[in-house]
């Protein structure tokens, strides 16, 4: 398919999502314009970079983030020493452990997490799963009540759970909600139409569109978001003009480039400097493509992408 | 005649003066009581209910008014009047219904006045805001796919409690209000939220609360504005499935209550028979109490889902290849020797008693190890939005159904079918009325929007199988594929699109016609057509085709602005019926491609399989290249091979005439149909004869030679270019 690129400001724009409440709140999308084409007309808000936590701790996490958290005691320690990186906009809380198919840990050791973040930051939240879709929805509901008044973004619901997730979340408890697709546009307006069909206000919804790791096979994702992107804006398709949030870190930590050893392979460096590469990389890579927040791990990229978010604002 | 209409309008006359009276007598004893509470408490004393952001949850969500205090609800109760009117109208009667609740609403709050709490155990009178945020995602979900409520004491206490089991069984929530709840203790029967079984109270009034849960949904979950009473009514209509279980004697009371709750959509099924005249849809008589669950949930189009399959033997989609060999087999039902079929046949609702399956004949038990016997299973379907042409979609999934259960073998379809028993699966307890549960439960979850409900009946007796194989399943089939004959695009009022393998190939669009298949042969007219149906947001939508822009080659504007829209924007316009002017995109799964020969005025056609040389120097992956991806290239197209015999098939240029070349393997298979076809349009006899093949040719040259020996047609004819 032939590229047509095209500059200039677009009649339609991206849906404005806030999550979070109060000052440290933070607005997504709302551009009318290509992905950080600033140059063709102001982008109202710049994409936002959020960071990882999950509930397994650090101990697997690379020594730079672990060396950053070092000396944290507890969740709410941990929350504050994230929150405190630079450039970090939003908490992110993962629910690793939670996975029937690993640990299964109980839906209340999550809410206990959660409680715990909630009391010692006001970053805006986003809750995210353990990937297992009954679970998730257990655990989303559960979340969706105990942070009434927060505006946190449920991230996310998807096709098996979409009904629960977004009823609990949006309609029950007011909060925002994500729909999850697997890198393919098709799927993800589908599920955007069909949550709003469960009643859910379309300025409610942030897309999760799916990501890989930059070199496993990222054309795929930048195609979808340049092609979610050029529906909404080229082609006013209010069923595709939700921001989108994209889960960076989880996916570059946990390939070759960012876990094998320097002992096994020393021509390649030290883990570390690897690993924020690839994070580093990918997370420029979505948001030049369409992507309007990212989900990082180690406080070096939250930083790198940060600036250079500011940099070309 | 004359006389059944003015007993029907008595009737009615005589059912509106009694919800009027029961509206009245309620009425009354609200205005008394609020005047007593005013004359003890005061004007300004507090009123509402505990837990609740709503106040009284009905009257807020009728009027968008809040009540706080007793001099509030004095004032409601005046505006409440005014829906009392007594014009001898259903409408008017279904008004006071509402009016009768509201009163049953004020009653209900007086009873909390200083923080009271009126309601013992096992009773829950109002139900909180935060149990309904519970109750309130289950339902948006499906989980509870109903709410019944039941109201009065059942015939026998025990009846009455098999009645709320089996809606427990279903998942659909209860509550109770009245001698119900009496029962329930007298056989000491488990009540409570967690058991989805809510006693709400003794008296009448008490029903409110549930009606509240109904309503607070609506605020909640509907996004309704408190005071919009039309949407608060379209939304309990179409979006909470409840509806009541009246228990006789139903006094003037009851019955302007049961008005509300049809007014709101939720039917009342009563066994009363005194003073009481059926309305269809909304007032329905049904004096079996055993009976009154299937009444209730088909009035209220409750459909329940089918999560597990009740079958001694494992189920899944590993055993689909599995092979049984005859000395493994218990048993053989073999259409090639004996009369065997399978067959879907959709009916009327009223016909079909659901989830019943019938063995008409021998079980396995009787039948010798090894033996070789007849079956024929009718799997009988009916639903609101059941279609004809589904039947063949349906049946078609039944190799795959029956080929999953672990010990299973199944063949073929239609009458020609093969199932093989084996001894392990027999010895696990698997018999003929466990192919009708997989049956069941498969098409009860897949096509749970088209089908209501679903009988089996299975003959295993050689004359029934015989006699229906000829009388029932061989005429069904014949209409079919005389329906499939009649199908042409001209004869149907839309086509539709197909975006199934937009994942890989972005920009590519298939326009799904009777006459033309989708190109990878998979996804038929009635396919598509039935995907649309079961999935109305999903890859097959509807393409009008209104505005014609060039018949000849099948060009039509709202054609172009579905392909526009679903490939977003890529691909502008196509022509259904032409290779060179706008031809149909390809995604990369075609079968075959057909590509212009320019030497002979033709084209030749290369299927998948087929690993050589065409004469056009390329082979068939050569050829891809050049088609797929959603690339529209003038010329080369990709196809199914359904196609190829089709009238319309590059009607555009002249239709299958041009076809010079196919692999030998490709022409043998379509040859009946393509000769058939040539035949109709042409006159000629054995057309696939003129068409060369690899054995022939190989080379433009040696190909033109043998088709001018032939005299192909496509060589007299107007150059393609």
């Amino acid at each position: 398919m032939p590229f047509n690129g095209k500059s200039g400001k677009f009649n339609a724009a991206i849906r404005t999502v806030e999550i979070g409440t109060g000052d440290k709140a933070v607005k997504l999308g709302g551009e009318c314009v290509a992905p950080l084409y600033s140059f063709d007309a102001p982008i109202e808000n710049a994409p936002k970079v959020g960071v990882l936590i999950t509930d397994h701790g650090f101990e697997n996490e690379s020594e730079g983030i672990k060396a950053y958290y070092e000396g944290c005691s507890n969740w709410g320690e941990i929350a504050q020493r994230a929150a405190a990186m630079e450039g970090a906009d939003f908490l992110v809380l993962k629910f690793d452990k939670a996975d029937p198919n690993g640990e299964n840990a109980p839906v209340e050791d999550c809410l206990a997490i959660i409680n715990e973040v909630a009391a010692a930051t006001d970053m805006p939240l986003v809750i995210a799963g353990c990937k297992n879709a009954e679970k998730d929805a257990e655990i989303f509901n559960k979340a969706a009540e105990a942070l009434q008044g927060k505006n946190v973004l449920i991230f996310s619901a998807k096709e098996e759970n979409y009904k629960g997730v977004a009823a609990s979340a949006v309609l029950a408890y007011g909060q925002k909600v994500g729909a999850e697709s697997s890198v393919d546009i098709n799927l993800a307006k589908q599920l955007n139409v069909v949550i709003s069909q469960v009643g859910v206000d379309m300025g409610n919804i942030v897309m999760n569109v799916g990501t890989a790791t930059a070199g496993y096979g990222f054309e795929y994702v930048v195609s979808t978001l340049d092609r979610v992107k050029a529906a909404a804006l080229g082609q006013d398709d209010a069923q595709l003009q939700m921001p989108i949030m994209t889960n960076v870190g989880d996916e570059t930590w946990a390939v070759k480039e960012s876990t094998a050893s320097e002992a096994d392979i020393p021509a390649w460096g030290p883990v570390d400097a690897r690993g924020v590469n690839m994070e580093v990389a990918t997370a420029m890579a979505v948001l030049a493509s369409g992507s309007n927040a990212v989900i990082l791990k180690h406080p070096t990229s939250v930083a790198t992408v940060s600036k250079l978010i500011k940099e070309l604002m | 005649m004359l006389i059944t209409m003015s007993l029907e309008r008595g009737l009615k006359a005589m059912l509106i003066n009694r919800i009027f009276n029961g509206n009245d007598a309620v009425y009354g004893l609200t205005v008394g009581a609020i005047d007593a509470a005013i004359a003890e408490h005061g004007a300004d004393k507090a009123v509402g209910f505990p837990d609740t952001a709503y106040c009284l949850p009905c009257y807020y969500a009728v009027t968008g008014v809040k009540v706080k205090t007793l001099g509030d609800l004095k004032e409601a109760v005046g505006v409440v009047k005014t829906l009392m009117t007594r014009n001898h109208e259903l409408d008017d009667a279904l008004m006071s219904g509402v009016a009768t609740a509201l009163c049953a609403e004020f009653i209900e709050a007086l009873k909390y006045i200083d923080g009271a709490a009126p309601y013992a155990e096992p009773c829950y009178g109002h139900l909180s805001d935060a149990i309904i945020r519970t109750l309130g995602v289950p339902l948006v979900t499906g989980d509870i796919p109903g709410v019944a409520v039941i109201l009065g004491s059942a015939p026998t206490a025990q009846e009455g409690v098999d009645l709320i089991k089996s809606y427990q069984a279903q998942g659909i929530l209860v509550a109770l209000v009245g001698g119900i709840i009496d029962q329930c203790e007298e056989l000491g029967y488990k009540t409570g939220a967690g058991l989805r079984v809510v006693p709400l109270g003794k008296d009448v009034t008490s029903v409110i609360h549930i009606v509240s849960v109904a309503i607070r949904a609506a605020l909640i979950f509907g996004n309704v504005t408190p005071g919009d009473a039309g949407a608060l009514l379209a939304y309990t209509a179409q979006r909470v499935p409840a509806f009541v279980n009246a228990f006789k004697p139903i006094d003037d009371v009851i019955l302007a209550a049961g008005a509300g709750a049809i007014k709101l959509g939720f039917p009342v099924i009563s066994n009363e028979t005194e003073n009481i005249a059926e309305v269809p849809g909304a007032l329905i008589q049904q004096l079996d109490t055993a009976a009154m669950n299937a009444t209730s949930l088909e009035a209220r189009g409750i459909k329940i889902k089918v999560t597990n399959i009740d079958i001694p033997v494992a189920f899944a989609s590993a055993f689909e290849g599995e092979i049984i060999r005859r000395g493994d087999m218990q048993v053989e039902f073999d259409g090639s020797r004996v009369d065997c079929f399978e067959l879907v046949q959709s009916k009327e609702l009223s016909e079909i008693e659901d989830h019943k399956i019938e063995v008409i004949g021998p079980e396995i038990d009787e039948f010798e190890v090894g033996s070789k016997h007849s079956i024929g299973y009718v799997v009988e379907v009916a639903g609101k939005n059941m279609q004809a042409d589904f039947e063949s979609v349906i049946e078609r999934k039944f190799h795959s159904y029956i080929n999953c259960i672990e010990g299973v073998m199944h063949t073929g379809q239609r009458d020609m079918i093969r199932v093989r028993i084996s001894k392990d699966a027999y010895a696990a307890g698997f018999r003929a009325k466990h192919i009708g549960e997989v049956l069941y439960a498969k098409i009860k979850n897949e096509y749970d929007a088209i089908v209501d409900k679903c009988q089996v009946k299975i003959y295993t007796n050689p004359e029934d199988c015989t006699k229906l194989r000829h009388e029932l399943a061989v005429e069904t089939f014949n209409k079919r594929d005389e329906r499939l004959n009649s199908l042409t695009d001209e004869a149907v009022d839309v086509y539709y699109s197909c975006i199934l393998c937009q994942a890989f190939s972005p920009s590519h669009v298939c326009v799904v016609t009777p006459e033309r298949l989708g190109l990878c042969g998979a996804v038929s007219w009635l396919d598509a057509k039935a995907t649309n149906e079961l999935d109305p947001n999903g890859p097959c939508q509807v393409i009008t085709k209104e505005r014609v822009i060039d018949e000849r080659t099948g060009a039509y504007e709202d054609v172009n602005e579905a392909v526009k829209k679903f490939s977003q924007g890529a691909v502008e316009q196509v022509t259904l019926y032409s290779i060179m002017e706008d031809p149909m995109t390809s995604c990369g799964c075609f079968e075959c491609i057909c590509g212009i020969e320019p030497f002979s005025n033709g084209v030749i056609i290369a299927n998948r399989e087929y690993a050589g040389v065409t004469p056009l120097g390329m082979t068939f992956p050569e050829l891809a290249s050049m088609t797929g991806g959603g690339v529209q290239t003038p010329g080369f197209m990709g196809h199914g091979k359904h196609f190829i015999a089709s009238k319309k098939f590059m009607k555009a240029e002249g239709g299958i005439e041009r076809i010079v070349w196919m692999p030998k393997e490709l022409k043998e298979t379509v040859a009946d149909r393509l000769n058939k076809t040539a035949f109709e349009l042409y006159g000629i006899e054995n057309f696939t004869d003129m068409i060369g093949d690899e054995t022939i040719a190989e080379d433009p040259e040696t190909l033109l030679a043998f088709l001018t020996e032939k005299g192909h047609p496509a060589l007299g004819m107007d150059p393609m270019m």
